[in-house]
């Protein structure tokens, strides 16, 4: 839910103001895909930090490429990771699915976008990215839904993603 | 003594020239105020979907014509946990299906369909529904009203999905219909509805007396659900439903019947260039006249359909043709209108205040905002 984050709201205003109506989708897309980062890092600057060796990038960015489908609070920024869930909470046992590439060894990966469940809304870093959603119809493939479902609680806090496997159409 | 004099002339003209003022009476205790039955044409309702807090959700009674920031604000009721919205044509009643959990965020979870009455904004009765209800971004098409609004049918996920049945006039739960494969709840003629479906069909049941299935029936499939999949968030005008598509298409289905129709799709965008494709949360909408309103975004990519729009689009769909753009003042997620003949185009703008324009004209008239709301995800035109 990207446009959600209020952040972006004074940037947004004045890239609307300088720019013509036609370029500035792109350019919101593009600022925005950085959830708070106003001057997003580079992603070597941040590889020593991330705990995924095999990666590049800042997990707790919205940039970071296993976000590709998700839409929800990283739980890197709750008290947790992009595969964990913060202390005290439940992770969904079934979720919806994004496929993402990896931009380091170009291959693309099934992410599962578990939730965590029975806290109330995290409320940071904010994140929406819809590469491959589709309508509620489609439910694994669908971001709109909560899937806090099979747990003891279904309040939603935070999203995590865990890699699952590479795709096999790669 | 003139001294004195002087003092007594300006003391009597003190006294006269002050206005008696009389004194402040006891007022009566607990007065509350009510709302018209009917609402003025230019009153919405604007559902908070409280996204940073879900289980205080809010619905607002706002006077869109208003530029008075104390008085615009009418009343509000509470919605439980992304609650879904459906307000009553025929009687003054509102609904809003809940969920509750028995320790706030924790404990045993309770699911109601709440129904208020306009005029106090007050719960006035609730039907305990199956704790199954979806919990997902508002959509105005998971709770309907069918069968001049006897039956209301509350979509569920669990992930299996099903359609929640409660009558009305007794208050209660009185069953619950599986749709396997499909989703949500288009009102049809009659005791029935439709859903659509992850093979590119749509399924319509038909209930009995009792609000059981008496039968159910599929369309063939009518779009593709990799290339170009129908969005969820229609338009219905006059009985038919307008489906936009990922790529800029619509799909017309007429859902009068008992049966719907499936109509020949045709292009929003025509021969348009730059990408242009309908986006965002709640991206069409539909004035009395019935002509259709699309939020539309340039340079479309996959995963642009929930990108805010920076253009209403408005067509007459008998015609198949684009009467105006409408240029935004800001980008915008979601859109609404009066139902009047002198229509307002509410849209809920990226910084989360809601624009309001003359549906005609396309001038901006005001920004409302500042009043607590958080995440304006729907607005409905109010009736």
């Amino acid at each position: 839910m990207r446009w959600l984050d209020k952040k972006m709201e004074h940037s947004a205003r004045g890239l609307a103001q300088r720019t013509s109506r036609r370029g500035f989708l792109g350019k919101l897309a593009g600022l925005v895909a950085g959830g708070a980062a106003t001057v997003p890092l580079l992603p070597v600057a941040r590889a020593q930090d991330n705990p995924f060796p095999e990666e590049q990038g800042d997990p707790n960015s919205c940039e970071y490429w296993r976000y590709c489908a998700i839409d929800g609070f990283l739980c890197g920024c709750c008290g947790g990771s992009a595969n964990s869930c913060p202390p005290g909470t439940e992770m969904s046992p079934i979720t919806w699915i994004g496929t993402c590439e990896n931009p380091v060894d170009g291959k693309n990966y099934i992410v599962s976008y578990n939730d965590c469940c029975g806290k109330s809304s995290c409320g940071n870093c904010l994140c929406q990215r819809n590469q491959g959603d589709r309508p509620v119809y489609q439910p694994r493939i669908s971001n709109d839904l909560n899937w806090c479902l099979g747990t003891s609680s279904n309040i939603y806090n935070c999203s995590t993603a865990i890699i699952i496997g590479a795709a096999l159409d790669t | 003594m003139d001294k004195i004099l002087a003092t007594v002339v300006v003391g009597a003209w003190l006294v006269t020239a002050q206005p008696v003022l009389a004194e402040i009476q006891p007022e009566p205790l607990g007065v509350v105020e009510t709302l018209p039955e009917t609402y003025p044409a230019h009153w919405i309702i604007v559902q908070d979907g409280s996204f940073f807090h879900m289980s205080d959700g809010k619905f607002m009674v706002i006077d869109a014509d208003s530029d008075e920031p104390a008085t615009r604000f009418k009343g509000m009721f509470n919605g439980s946990f992304i609650p879904q919205f459906y307000q009553a044509k025929s009687k003054p009643e509102m609904y809003v299906a809940e969920t509750f959990h028995s320790r706030g965020n924790r404990g045993e979870r309770t699911d109601v369909l709440t129904i208020y009455d306009k005029r106090t904004l007050a719960p006035i009765d609730e039907v305990i529904i199956p704790p199954k209800r979806a919990s997902q971004m508002p959509l105005l098409y998971s709770l309907q009203l069918v069968d001049d609004e006897s039956l209301a049918l509350v979509y569920n996920f669990t992930p299996a999905t099903s359609v929640s049945v409660i009558d009305l006039s007794a208050r209660e739960f009185v069953g619950e219909i599986p749709i396997p494969g499909c989703a949500l709840v288009y009102p049809m003629g009659g005791r029935a509805f439709s859903s659509l479906c992850s093979d590119g069909t749509m399924l319509t049941v038909l209930l009995d007396d009792n609000g059981a299935q008496a039968s159910s029936s599929r369309t063939e499939a009518f779009f593709d659900v990799e290339a170009d999949p129908v969005m969820e968030k229609a338009a219905i005008i006059d009985g038919i439903g307008y489906f936009p598509t990922f790529m800029g298409n619509v799909v017309p289905i007429d859902l009068k019947g008992t049966t719907p129709s499936v109509g020949a799709k045709w292009s929003l965008v025509g021969g348009e260039a730059g990408g242009w494709r309908p986006g965002g949360l709640q991206l069409t909408g539909s004035d009395a006249r019935g002509h259709l309103y699309v939020l539309m975004h340039p340079e479309g990519y996959d995963g642009s359909h929930k990108d805010p729009g920076v253009e209403v689009w408005v067509f007459d769909p008998d015609a198949r043709r684009r009467l105006r753009r409408l240029e935004l003042e800001l980008p915008a997620i979601t859109i609404g209108l009066t139902r009047d003949d002198e229509p307002l185009l509410l849209a809920t703008n990226i910084n989360l205040e809601i624009d309001v324009y003359d549906a005609n004209s396309g001038a901006h008239l005001r920004t409302i905002g500042g009043f607590g709301q958080e995440t304006p995800f729907l607005l409905h035109g109010s009736h």
